[in-house]
């Protein structure tokens, strides 16, 4: 071989190399982030009061005096375009009967006590007194407690979980367990303080609900959540796997380079990645892009200028209802957006929406609810790549039809390591909220899995 | 670079060339025909085709309601510690505006200053399309006429201080304009569409309709923001009512001008000036800048009813979504003051004006909505947004708003006969009227030397 030969073969083997080299950082697993424990309150860290305290729901009349002031007084409603259902957004047409409801059926002191019928506490977790409900199975019979963390997401709210709580609560014929269940309302939303520093993202989220669960004295404890719920839960399994006893998410997703590839591969056979009633959910791929693209505006803004967007959103009860109550369409069946009404009433109430819609105006929370977005998609947060790390602990996605995304169980267990339960459900994004008994039914048989798990490690 | 990073582009840069070649094939697609639409309701044959004088006058009611509003809106939530504008509108800020709204604002006075230029309204494709038309006075210079249009979040208060200096003749030119400066339908007090589809492909045929109505035939015209995309749209279709197009914010967006900036990731000076590379590259800080001022962009072009309800409701809540354009749209770099830098260029009576007008026509629903109308199939596939401008062009860059280089400028404008760089930001005829009507004044004396030497040719 010549040495022109010799030369030009070992620049390309050093290209190569330094390429292998890139392309195998790109798939390289980081490590767990230490992660700071941020004091995030107003207040000194001497003058913090650590007691739990007990928190009653109690609203003045001026603020409901003012807020139905404003309803009475809200401006007239630009009508839709012709032929428009919520294709543009909130039908107007749509929004006059809700509300119209608000105005003269909903009765704020009644859904007071509603909200009420729940023991609810507040506790200082790193300089933020965080507000939960906090459930007790009324007589176990027998069965063993099962410390469970219940976590909300956007636009949602604690309110999501009435009708779950007393069926975790509740014994089970059959079943040797029941659970005991704390549904905090996440940083910034609802009753809980907002952080008054940024960098509160949902990876120090996690960190603050793990120093909840042993404030409250659960070292050990299992996990639920969707939306930021899920993601929240995801990173808590990640970061505090001798914490958490199993994770159990109506949200699992996956969106490595990796799956990403996959997906592009198995495009071409789709079935080998998943049963034929399924390949709906995920393909054609680019006609699933392009529905995020048109269901995330909400997203980019939120992530980008909450602070903008939020005055008028928590200066106008019309126009919050409006912007939440969207969501409430389009991720519980995108086929409502085909309807004027958008189909709301098969699954809920106008009153139960606006309970929710009234948790983010009483508190005036709908600013530091939405900086989430921008704290979790910040570059610090990023740099972390907690997304990259798997998560073993034991693990069960129930998936629902009409959420945002789906993803197939051959392609979570590159995240989650350890899944001893999938299921698929038809229903959409708010499954506690639409799909109680599915979503409570589903746990039970998850947790039971794990439990097995568990006992087969002591017993190993 | 790493060695990944170019193996990217030159990847990219293939793909590009091959759809290229394969949608593009080198010859432009002729522009589309488009059907002349019934916008508005009632029945066309009942069409009143008046022009209509018209003058602001906000009824009381509408000013002790805003009143109320302002002085009971709901307390704003603090700025996180250390932050000035880079989570969106600083509150602090937005109090001190809001306060000035409160007590030294006086709209009474400000009406008389909309109400200082002629103002009409006349229905055109069942809108009625407000305008404000002003002659200059008594003058023997050849007068010639100029449609100038506003953006998002503007109106035709951006124009007010340029409408007198256009108006004015120059002691060294031999023309003087004649103003036309409408409003968007939708915006102010132009009608918004009741049905959907008003893209600016649509647009452009009401301005041409409107100029015809009050007689011209051919006509130069002036825009930015949307007030550029839709008059590009004009000059594409109708080029043959068109004099000269002098826009603000020249845009390109083929697949060729991709192709060149990603080329210009390793050879920058190739398609760019060597002073303007900065503001291009590095690429990815160029995306990820786009990418985090876009999300109202974003918004409105998929769910603008649902963001309208509460803009068109709260005017605390207008006022922060609208002037927070005016802080990053001036400079970028003004997002790290907490002053949003509004003070260095604008009085807050000037851009509580423009604010006023979403207000009191109760119309930035329909003013977003725009969005949606132009970032669909339905617009983006008729192609005008690639199709050349054969006008004569100018085109206006301004230090602080968005850069197209000049090696790319050419295809989209190959008739460019003017091309200047200003210190300034998006809202240029605002901020820096004086700049802004010189450089008009200087583009439109070259567009009418080459419509001379074209009609002595002919």
């Amino acid at each position: 071989m010549s040495y022109a030969c010799l030369i030009v073969t070992a620049i390309v083997v050093i290209i190569l190399l330094k390429l292998v080299n890139k392309i195998r950082n790109l798939f390289k697993i980081p490590a767990v982030p230490y992660l700071e424990e941020t004091w995030w309150g107003p207040r000194d860290k001497s003058e913090e009061d650590d007691s739990i305290k007990p928190f009653t729901i109690n609203i003045s009349d001026e603020v409901i005096e003012d807020l139905q002031h404003r309803l009475k007084k809200a401006r007239p409603f630009i009508p839709p375009l012709e032929g428009i259902q919520q294709q543009y957004g909130l039908n107007t047409n749509l929004l006059n009967k809700i509300v119209e409801f608000w105005r003269t059926e909903y009765n704020w002191k009644e859904r007071e006590t509603f909200l009420n019928k729940f023991p609810q506490f507040v506790v200082s977790v790193q300089g933020l007194r965080l507000h939960y409900i906090h459930v007790k199975p009324e007589n176990p019979e027998g069965r063993k407690v099962l410390p469970l963390l219940l976590l909300h997401g956007w636009p949602g709210s604690v309110r999501e979980f009435y009708d779950i709580i007393p069926m975790l609560t509740t014994p089970r014929p059959g079943c040797n367990f029941v659970f005991e269940v704390i549904a905090p309302s996440l940083p910034g939303y609802g009753f809980s303080e907002a952080a008054v520093r940024p960098g509160l993202g949902a990876i120090q989220a996690a960190l603050l609900f793990k120093n909840l669960m042993i404030k409250l004295g659960f070292p050990k404890f299992y996990i639920q959540g969707g939306d930021w719920g899920a993601i929240i839960i995801h990173h808590m399994g990640t970061l505090f796997p001798e914490q958490i006893l199993g994770l159990h998410s109506n949200m699992c997703s996956v969106n490595s380079l990796k799956s990403n590839i996959k997906l592009f591969f198995y495009s071409f056979w789709p079935t080998l990645l998943v049963s034929p009633e399924h390949v709906h959910k995920i393909y054609p791929r680019l006609a699933k892009l392009a529905n995020l693209v048109l269901e995330t505006g909400y997203m980019h803004l939120q992530a980008t200028k909450p602070d903008t967007v939020g005055v008028a959103l928590n200066d106008s009860p019309v126009g919050l209802a409006a912007y939440i109550i969207e969501k409430f369409i389009t991720w519980t069946n995108p086929a409502w957006k085909e309807l004027e009404d958008g189909g709301l009433t098969k699954k809920y109430t106008y009153t139960a929406l606006l309970d929710n819609v009234m948790i983010y105006w009483i508190t005036n929370s709908i600013t530091t609810s939405m900086r989430l977005y921008a704290e979790t998609m910040s570059a610090a947060n990023r740099t972390l790549q907690v997304d990259s790390i798997p998560v073993t602990v034991p693990t069960a996605a129930a998936r629902f039809t009409y959420d945002l995304t789906y993803s197939p169980t051959v392609l979570l267990k590159e995240k989650f390591q350890n899944i001893v339960h999938a299921s698929d459900y038809d229903a959409g994004h708010f499954a506690a909220f639409e799909e109680p008994k599915i979503l409570s039914d589903d746990i039970f048989t998850a947790v039971e899995k794990m439990e097995l798990f568990h006992k087969n490690q002591h017993s190993s | 670079m790493g060695a990944l990073g170019k193996l990217f582009i030159i990847f990219a840069v293939l793909v590009i060339f091959v759809g290229y070649r394969l949608n593009n094939l080198l010859q432009p697609s002729p522009p589309p025909k488009l059907e002349e639409k019934w916008w508005g309701r009632g029945d066309p044959a009942g069409e009143d085709k008046s022009i209509r004088t018209f003058k602001v006058h906000v009824a009381d009611e509408v000013l002790k309601d805003l009143k109320y509003r302002l002085s009971h809106a709901r307390p704003f939530t603090p700025p996180l510690e250390g932050i000035q504008q880079q989570y969106g509108m600083n509150t602090n800020l937005l109090k001190e505006i809001v306060d000035f709204w409160t007590t030294k604002y006086n709209w009474r006075e400000r009406e008389k200053l909309f109400n200082q230029y002629p103002q009409y309204l006349t229905s055109i494709q069942g809108l009625d399309i407000h305008y404000i038309h002003v002659k200059p006075k008594g003058t023997n210079l050849k007068v010639v006429p100029l449609l100038m249009l506003h953006g998002w979040p503007g109106s035709v208060r951006e124009f007010f201080d340029v409408i007198p200096l256009l108006t004015t003749p120059q002691t060294d030119k031999n023309f003087v304009f004649e103003v036309i400066v409408a409003a968007i339908p939708g915006y102010g007090f132009s009608q918004p569409a009741v049905r959907p589809g008003l893209s600016p492909a649509h647009a452009a045929m009401i301005f041409k309709n409107l100029m015809k109505r009050l007689g011209f035939d051919r006509f130069y015209i002036q825009g930015g923001d949307f007030g550029a995309i839709i008059l590009q749209n004009l000059a594409v279709l109708y080029p043959e009512v068109v004099l000269g197009f002098h826009s603000n914010m020249c845009t390109v967006y083929t697949p060729l001008s991709y192709l060149k900036t990603m080329v210009g990731a390793v050879w920058p000076t190739l398609f760019t000036k060597a002073e303007h590379v900065e503001r291009v590259y590095p690429l990815w800080e160029s995306f990820v800048h786009r990418l985090r001022e876009t999300g109202y962009l974003h918004l409105q072009a998929t769910k603008p009813d649902t963001l309208g309800v509460a803009l068109n409701d709260s005017p605390v809540g207008l006022a922060a979504y609208i002037l927070e354009k005016f802080t990053t749209g001036t400079n970028i770099s003004h997002q790290s003051r907490e002053d949003g830098g509004l003070k260095q260029y604008y009085d807050y009576a000037d851009l509580l004006d423009n604010v006023m007008l979403y207000w009191i026509t109760g119309s930035m629903p329909t003013a977003v909505r725009l969005y949606s109308e132009t970032f669909n199939k339905n617009f983006m596939s008729l192609g005008t947004g690639r199709m050349p401008v054969q006008v004569p062009s100018a085109c206006a860059r301004f230090r602080n708003d968005f850069y197209t280089s000049d090696g790319l400028l050419k295809e989209i404008f190959p008739n460019l006969l003017h091309l200047s760089d200003h210190e300034g930001g998006h809202f240029a005829a605002f901020q820096v009227p004086d700049v802004f009507s010189r450089d008009v004044f200087v583009a439109i004396e070259k567009f009418e030397n080459f419509n001379s030497n074209l009609g002595a040719k002919a």
